[in-house]
């Protein structure tokens, strides 16, 4: 079992709601089961519309949320041990991840050197030679920037694209196996969408990190995707080679999603 | 900084029911002795023809809703028109809706003139059902006796099927599908001839997207209203636009028939926003642009894409490009384009 990096096992998640009488139970996620190779990085899209269950999966994953019941794993570790703050941030150390909004992920009135920073004291100052300069400095250029654009800065002094790059550099910084992007190009502008996509691509080849992409856009995760797996109200209906499943979807749920997907073809006008 | 722009070309059209000519629409401040102007709509020229759908494209910060808006009438500090006309077939004189009296203006909005906006939970009163927005909105343009008004009604929602127990919910009992759906029901109630769609469908799922955007049109195909719709999806566009505008920085860089732009774009941003576009079933690498759009209170001099640009020579630096009829029907802003057309 240790050489799977992230092993999904028949997870569920139950939402109760309301009182003890009158309760209403919702299953976001039904009976999902998925596994990544420690030997070969991947990127891995969840793809679903809202409500299909895909944020409440990724947020499991993080070990934010709990599931109801079956098990995940990381890297042999069930993530239901993981209990005090040590272990916690062991966990953190090697999972990291980047959410939709990358001006509701930063708080506007921090300068973001000092997440950065921040990020850096927690997870790698014990085992670095060099300042926490270099090191932050070293994870920006991952990402394209420097830190000279990004030191004393507040969010809203940089673009969306620009500040999205800085929350993977900040995810990068603490070296991790795995990153959890819930949605990260949706609010980005097409220009640049691209050039994130094209940096988790690098991320894999050269870094070697598993990425777990999730969105709605067929297009981008047909682009940069190995794997995908369909999600309709909690339950997988799809899943496989990305190239496979997006040239001809077998479920009639995934045919409908890839039909309604407007391509950029206006010879193929639909409407 | 020069800024000695050519006299512009303009579609020569019979009839275009609504007309933009060279509008500059700022946000402007004063506060604690520090002035900011910022151009967020710099001089831009358009023209929407009877019965399309014009689409408009761009990043956020590109000037589009801010645009939108100023056609709409819509002009509130800092927000200041500060030059240009827009002018409605059905509204001659004016020069725009911001510079008509208010009864004009009441007597056009909705009849003549609608608005469908991107976030249907802002739009609609969450504190009163749907029939009260109807008559709110409607009535007063349509008349008659309310039995009368509410049989139409009911018969519009039925054409964009719609159930009638709609009427009787409030804004957050309706998905947000449904709630799109309304509201476009009541943009078109009227039978209003400009249509005016901020992102209609940013919000939506892409099943339901579909099927809003097929409303729209239909609705085009069926009562005639021509529809101005604004949004950053390309995809969006191929399906649904007759003509498409591209915006960048304020300022309207090339248009042509939508099918046009998608096979020959002209200006470099717009062959790098076409070429970019992942398509299923094409694993042909793409490349991001590099840079950040300008910051459009202290923007560039000249042409505005040219720290961007791989194309930029010493004149993009200096001088703003006249947006020039490079192809028939095509408008492009670009030196570099508009001399090699002329080579």
């Amino acid at each position: 079992m240790s050489d799977l990096l992230l092993d999904v096992c028949q997870v569920s998640k139950t939402f109760s709601r309301g009182g003890l009488l009158s309760g209403q139970r919702i299953a976001a996620v039904k009976d999902v089961s998925f596994q990544l190779d420690a030997g070969r990085p991947e990127i891995f899209a969840i793809i679903g519309e809202s409500g299909s269950g895909k944020t409440t999966l990724s947020r499991m994953i993080l070990n934010i949320e709990t599931p109801t019941s079956g098990k995940l794993r990381f890297a042999g570790v069930d993530l239901a041990t993981i209990r005090t703050g040590a272990r916690r941030l062991a966990f953190m150390h090697k999972v990291q991840p980047i959410f939709q909004n990358p001006f509701e992920s930063f708080n506007p009135l921090r300068r973001l050197d000092g997440y950065l920073f921040m990020t850096h004291r927690r997870f790698i100052a014990a085992d670095w030679r060099g300042t926490p300069e270099t090191a932050v400095d070293e994870a920006l250029h991952k990402v394209g920037l420097s830190l000279k654009e990004v030191s004393r800065r507040y969010p809203h002094e940089l673009s969306g694209g620009q500040l999205q790059r800085v929350a993977i550099a900040r995810a990068l910084l603490a070296n991790p196996k795995l990153i959890v992007a819930d949605e990260p190009v949706s609010m980005i502008d097409a220009s640049l969408r691209i050039s994130i996509v094209n940096l988790f691509k690098r991320l894999r080849d050269d870094l070697g990190i598993s990425i777990i992409y999730v969105t709605h856009d067929l297009a981008t995760a047909y682009y940069v995707s190995d794997r995908i797996m369909i999600m309709q109200q909690g339950s997988v209906v799809e899943s496989g080679d990305a190239r496979t499943v997006l040239n001809a979807p077998q479920h009639p749920y995934s045919r409908q999603l890839r039909e309604a997907a407007l391509l950029p073809n206006p010879q193929q006008a639909v409407l | 900084m020069l800024a000695e722009t050519t006299q512009d070309y303009l579609p020569d059209e019979a009839q275009p029911i609504l007309s933009v000519r060279d509008l500059r629409a700022h946000f402007r401040t004063d506060r604690f002795g520090v002035k900011r102007d910022v151009k967020a709509v710099d001089g831009i020229s358009f023209a929407v023809r009877r019965g399309e759908i014009y689409g408009l494209a761009g990043e956020s910060s590109s000037g589009k809703t801010t645009l939108i808006k100023t056609i709409a009438g819509a002009v509130r500090p800092p927000l200041e028109v500060v030059g240009g006309r827009v002018d409605f077939a059905f509204l001659p004189g004016y020069g725009g809706l911001h510079r008509a009296p208010a009864a004009e203006v009441a007597r056009i909005r909705w009849r003549h003139l609608s608005y469908i906006m991107q976030g249907s939970m802002n739009v609609l009163n969450p504190v009163r059902r749907l029939r009260s927005a109807f008559v709110d909105f409607a009535y007063p343009h349509i008349g008659g006796s309310r039995k009368q008004f509410e049989r139409e009604v009911v018969a519009h929602l039925a054409r964009l099927k719609l159930d009638p127990s709609v009427l009787a919910a409030y804004p957050h009992e309706l998905s947000g599908g449904m709630r799109q759906r309304a509201t476009i029901a009541l943009a078109t109630i009227c039978r209003p001839e400009v249509i005016l769609a901020d992102e209609p469908t940013t919000a939506l799922d892409v099943v339901v997207q579909k099927e809003v955007l097929g409303m729209i049109s239909g609705i085009r195909r069926e009562i005639g209203s021509s529809v101005l719709l604004v949004t950053h999806d390309l995809g969006v566009h191929a399906h649904v636009t007759d003509r498409l505008g591209i915006m960048y920085a304020g300022r309207l860089i090339e248009e042509a028939a939508t099918a046009e732009i998608f096979r020959n774009p002209l200006h470099p941003y717009t062959r790098h926003l076409i070429s970019s576009l992942p398509r299923i079933g094409d694993d042909v690498p793409r490349e991001g642009l590099e840079g950040a759009p300008p910051n459009l209170a202290d923007p560039p001099p000249g042409c505005r894409f040219h720290p961007r640009c791989p194309l930029a020579m010493e004149v993009c630096r200096r001088q703003v490009p006249a947006t020039l009829e490079t192809a028939p029907a095509h408008r492009v802003a670009c030196f570099a384009v508009n001399r090699s057309e002329e080579a």
